[in-house]
């Protein structure tokens, strides 16, 4: 288990990310709303949840949601490898875990994000804050409450 | 306009301190009289004037200035240059009270109207007015004799110009009275919504906290060296008991920090008590004891209001007037004791008083009026069963509704609230001598017992008060005790039917569920002992099915995310000694989840239909099939009992067949032998056979497949299909199920057991008079009485009945009668009959569809003989026979 600091020390008008892959994908959420990287957890199942849902944690005594990127996002799923981390992000006061396949990296970009482009294939535009170019990757920044907010989206082929 | 919300904050939370005892000095003061003790005095007046200073110096004018004045009355009080009467400390209360509402409002508290409580200590101030204050003491004084004096010379109306003046100047000084009390409880109420967030620990549990922490450094350094420096299990095991024990003291330590006094809430019953006697013109005093007992402070919080309410009922009906205590030989004030104390483990708190006590009479009678009790249930009650109607909801006792109890808040509230935080509520009560009423509370919301229980993979936790008992099927009963009733799985569990939710099926962890669908033809589920958890949970009792039984252990709930909130058969999660996570289930969840009705439900459908259609007659009905979608339906009341066989025990002896049963033989009916039906499936292994009597004979029907019982309102169609055994069809569930006539059925069959019935020859001679308003039972009944011999006359209803009764010369031998009907009800009609000179003797039998203990004593009541339901034909039959003969 690693910890990540949310005290962003980037200068103004710039953000802090913290990228990671799903799928095929390049993603990033803003680091401050990461409060730590979990390796494997032991996830306890919850019956007829919403599909999203891949079950509940402990994490230190509290217990919460882990929610598959994968669905959430629409990209098809990947099994699990030594890679796979789950971000444990904290938004309004409630911490979520997200699985993903792999983290990659924590950038500092410029805090004007370009809009998602409008031919953005597989995942739905409302769930970003916009994307960033960085070494000729498209890097798509998640908009969290959005993707805490989301019902289940049918599995892109 | 505050620049600073740090200061504010801290402005707020240091004057609500200050205000806090300051209610509680000055009814000490008041009690004082004109032996003013200083110290106390000077605490109030320290307490306002730090209020004070702070608020000038923030800017928070108007509570400034109604501090200010507040500081300069209770200055005159030091200086014993004022007497602090009643009317003098109300004001000081009223002003007070006003006073902790801006600070607990701070950022609108400029915004508010001081004017009036300014105005008030002002007059008091300048000293003109103490008079009429003093004048407003002896009206109230007066009031209380003209109290007196009335209630005493109630009888001789003389001289009544002197009391109608008193009575005059009485009532209206109460009225005013009555409205700075009424503006009070409005205000303290918008005050009641401070959020109190913040727990004030004593320093010692914190002394004890930190040394519990540095204990369990210790015990991780230890642990840790004992794993480097691979040394042996015994030294291993002694870190882990320390550490076991170091975390269980840790955790009671931390349970302590939630603890509260419960005197936090009681220390406002003084004030209620007073206003409310002041207002009632009561005398009242009010014991506390146990103030320093602890409870949780989620259970301090929701008790507030249920214990407010008990105590104002306790000033309002409990305690009488000062005159009538005095009448009843009583001293005049009354005396309300509320106490807090440990027992077995719970808090119990009692509130006692020694007023009028509570008249089971008039419970009784108030319970009678609002159709929550029958009379039969009424005189069966006990004592104690009388006074818990208080409790049910819809019930008030005071006579009309005051402003002081009945706000639309009734018992039922406050039971409901109390049960809903873990705790219970009775009432003890003795004529004349006073009331209690007796809460216990659990310590802790924040940790239950719960059993542990396997499903699939995961394990799950149950609260054990749900659990009533835990029921092992062994894997070879299986079969007997498990049953389908309309698809639905039910559990025999000591003769009654239990619904079966299994867990696996519920949640798809069971791999095997496919092939349980297909048991009736023989495959068989895995041979597994079965472990079922009865629970029970507000209008559910069901059993749950589950794959394994762990511990019981006491868990610590924990609440689930956004997403896993509408999950509503999940009460939470809680984390298990290994580090995972258990999902807590929610029992009534899980019954509205499997679909399971409630017997409240059940209920509500057996008392609403009757209304719909009073004279439509409700039937408990079994329904089968014999072969699929061929429906059939008998009633309840005729069937004895109904046994599951297996096939291969059916013998055919003669062209008919038999059962082997418990040493002797069952004559069995087959309803494709006798009525036009499609034969039964010959495959099937195992088969239901209803057991029912006719002419003190036991017969039994084969049933391939039992479907359900249900409380029918029998709209039967008695034109179509109409064939000997078969009584009329109606509609179930969109299903035409054709309601079969056991007596014509085995009559049928068994020809021979007709000619052996005894009371036919007699009957020819004998009249009947049937008054029965539903065409089809009065035909039914008709066709089976004029079968056996008898000679009947029918009528449409009571009244019709009772007017032909009247001409008919002689008269008829009995008289079989509904008991719903318009008009006139069979009741009424048996109450005519009973009070006429000429019919008085007649044998009268009463027809119904579902009678309850209750209606039968009613019937009786009124005279009817016997009781018979209605598609019984055997017994009504029976008893006819039994009423000529006891004529003859």
């Amino acid at each position: 288990m690693q910890s990540v600091s949310s005290h962003s020390t980037a200068r103004e008008n710039t953000l802090q990310i913290v990228t990671f892959e799903v799928g095929k994908a390049t993603l990033a959420l803003d680091i401050a709303t990461v409060q730590e990287i979990n390796r494997s957890l032991k996830v306890t199942k919850v019956p007829h949840a919403p599909r999203q849902v891949l079950g509940v944690t402990n994490l230190r005594g509290e217990v919460i949601t882990i929610l598959d990127l994968h669905i959430v996002l629409g990209i098809k799923a990947t099994a699990k490898t030594s890679a796979s981390r789950n971000l444990i992000v904290n938004h309004d006061h409630e911490l979520f875990g997200l699985g993903v396949d792999r983290v990659s990296d924590i950038m500092t970009i410029s805090s004007e994000l370009s809009p998602p482009p409008s031919n953005l294939q597989g995942l739905s535009r409302k769930l970003l804050r916009g994307v960033h170019q960085a070494d000729g990757r498209l890097v798509l920044i998640l908009d969290l409450s959005e993707v805490l907010k989301t019902r289940a989206v049918s599995e892109a082929a | 306009m505050f620049q600073d919300d740090e200061i504010l904050r801290e402005f707020v939370v240091e004057s609500a301190e200050h205000l806090a005892d300051v209610e509680s000095q000055l009814l000490e003061i008041e009690d004082g009289g004109a032996n003013i003790n200083h110290d106390l005095v000077n605490t109030v007046f320290r307490a306002v004037h730090s209020v004070k200073g702070a608020a000038g110096f923030l800017g928070l004018v108007k509570i400034n200035e109604l501090a200010h004045n507040l500081e300069n009355v209770l200055n005159l009080i030091r200086n014993q240059e004022l007497v602090p009467s009643h009317a003098v400390i109300d004001r000081l209360l009223r002003s007070a009270d006003l006073l902790r509402n801006m600070v607990n409002d701070v950022e609108a508290s400029n915004g508010f109207n001081v004017s009036p409580q300014v105005e008030e200590l002002k007059q008091i101030l300048s000293g003109d007015f103490t008079n009429d204050l003093e004048a407003q003491d002896v009206a109230h004084s007066l009031v209380e004799v003209a109290q007196t004096v009335t209630t005493a010379v109630a009888g001789p109306r003389s001289g009544s110009s002197h009391e109608q003046s008193l009575e005059h100047i009485a009532s209206k000084q109460t009225q005013s009275v009555a409205a700075g009390v009424n503006s009070r409880v409005a205000e303290s109420k918008s005050g009641q919504r401070v959020p109190e967030s913040n727990v004030r620990v004593n320093v010692a549990i914190l002394d004890r906290l930190m040394n519990l922490a540095g204990e369990l450094v210790l015990g991780r350094n230890q642990l840790l060296q004992s794993i480097n420096s691979h040394c042996d299990h015994d030294h291993l095991s002694a870190v882990a008991a320390r550490l076991d024990q170091v975390t269980s003291e840790l955790q009671e330590a931390i349970m302590q920090t939630r603890m509260q006094p419960v005197g936090a809430v009681f220390n406002r019953f003084p004030r209620v008590v007073r206003d409310l006697s002041a207002k009632l013109r009561k005398n009242c005093d009010l014991e506390i004891e146990g103030s320093d007992v602890e409870i949780d402070k989620t259970i301090i919080e929701a008790i507030g209001d249920p214990l407010t309410h008990l105590i104002r009922n306790s000033v309002d009906h409990g305690i009488e007037l000062p005159a009538l205590r005095t009448a009843a030989g009583k001293k005049p004030e009354g005396l309300i004791r509320l106490r807090a104390f440990h027992q077995a483990g719970k808090v119990c708190i009692r509130i006692e008083d020694n007023g009028a006590g509570i008249d089971p009479a008039r419970i009784k009678a108030k319970a009678l009026s609002n159709g929550l009790i029958s009379e039969a249930e009424a005189a069966a009650m006990s004592l104690n069963d009388t006074l818990r109607l208080i409790f049910a909801p819809g019930f008030s006792t005071a006579a009309e509704v005051t402003d002081v109890s009945g706000r639309g808040v009734g018992m039922d509230v406050v039971k409901t609230n109390i049960e809903q935080i873990g705790g219970t509520v009775d009432i003890e009560s003795e004529l004349g001598v006073g009331s209690a009423i007796h809460i216990t509370l659990p310590l802790t919301l924040a940790i239950i017992p719960s059993m542990i229980i396997g499903c699939g993979e995961e394990k799950f936790a149950i609260p054990q008060t749900n659990i009533s008992e835990l029921v092992r099927v062994p894997a070879a009963e299986c079969h007997e005790r498990i049953g389908h009733v309309q698809g639905a799985e039910v559990l025999r569990l000591r003769g009654a039917l239990l619904p079966l939710v299994r867990l696996s099926k519920l949640f798809n962890t069971d791999t095997l569920s496919a092939s349980d669908e297909s048991n009736d033809n023989g495959v068989m589920e895995a041979p597994r002992n079965l472990n079922v958890i009865v629970v029970e949970s507000g209008q559910y009792r069901y059993g749950v099915a589950v794959d394994a039984l762990y511990d019981s252990e006491e868990i610590v709930v924990k609440p689930l995310g956004r997403q896993l909130k509408e999950l509503n058969y999940l009460a939470g999660a809680t984390i298990l000694g290994d580090g995972r996570v258990a999902l807590i289930l929610d029992i009534t969840g899980i019954a509205l989840h499997a679909n399971l009705r409630s017997c409240e439900e059940l209920n509500e459908t057996e008392s609403d239909l009757p209304n719909g259609a009073l004279s439509a007659d409700i039937h408990r009905l079994l329904l089968f099939a014999n072969a699929p979608r061929e429906h059939f339906a008998i009633p309840m009341a005729c069937v004895s009992r109904i046994e599951r066989t297996a096939t291969k025990d059916i013998i055919e002896v003669g062209g008919r067949l038999l059962l082997s049963y418990r040493g002797s033989t069952l004559p069995l009916l087959a309803l494709e032998e006798y009525i036009t039906a499609r034969p039964r499936e010959a495959e099937l292994e195992h088969l239901f056979v209803i057991v029912f009597e006719v002419s003190n004979r036991e017969v039994g029907l084969i049933a391939p497949s039992l479907n359900d019982i249900c409380n029918v309102a029998l709209q039967v169609d008695d034109s179509a299909l109409r064939e000997p055994g078969v009584a009329g069809v109606l509609v179930i569930d969109e299903c035409p199920t054709r309601l079969l006539d056991l007596m014509a059925l085995s009559r049928t069959a068994y020809p021979e057991w007709a000619e052996q019935t005894p009371q036919l020859a007699a009957a020819a001679s004998k009249h009947i008079l049937i008054a029965e308003d539903s065409a089809f039972f009065r035909r039914h009944v008709q066709q089976t009485l004029t079968d056996e011999g008898y000679t009947v006359t029918a009528a449409e209803d009571g009244q019709e009945g009772w007017e032909t009764l009247k001409e008919m010369n002689p008269l008829p031998d009995l008289v079989v009668t509904d008991v719903e009907m318009p008009r006139m009800s069979g009741l009424d009609l048996c109450k005519a009959i009973r009070g006429d000179q000429r019919t008085r003797g007649l044998p009268v039998i009463a027809l119904t569809s579902l009678a309850s203990d209750a209606d039968i004593a009613r019937g009786k009541a009124v005279g009817i003989d016997d009781y018979q339901v209605k598609l019984d034909k055997a017994n009504l039959l029976t008893s006819i026979a039994h009423y000529l003969k006891v004529k003859r």
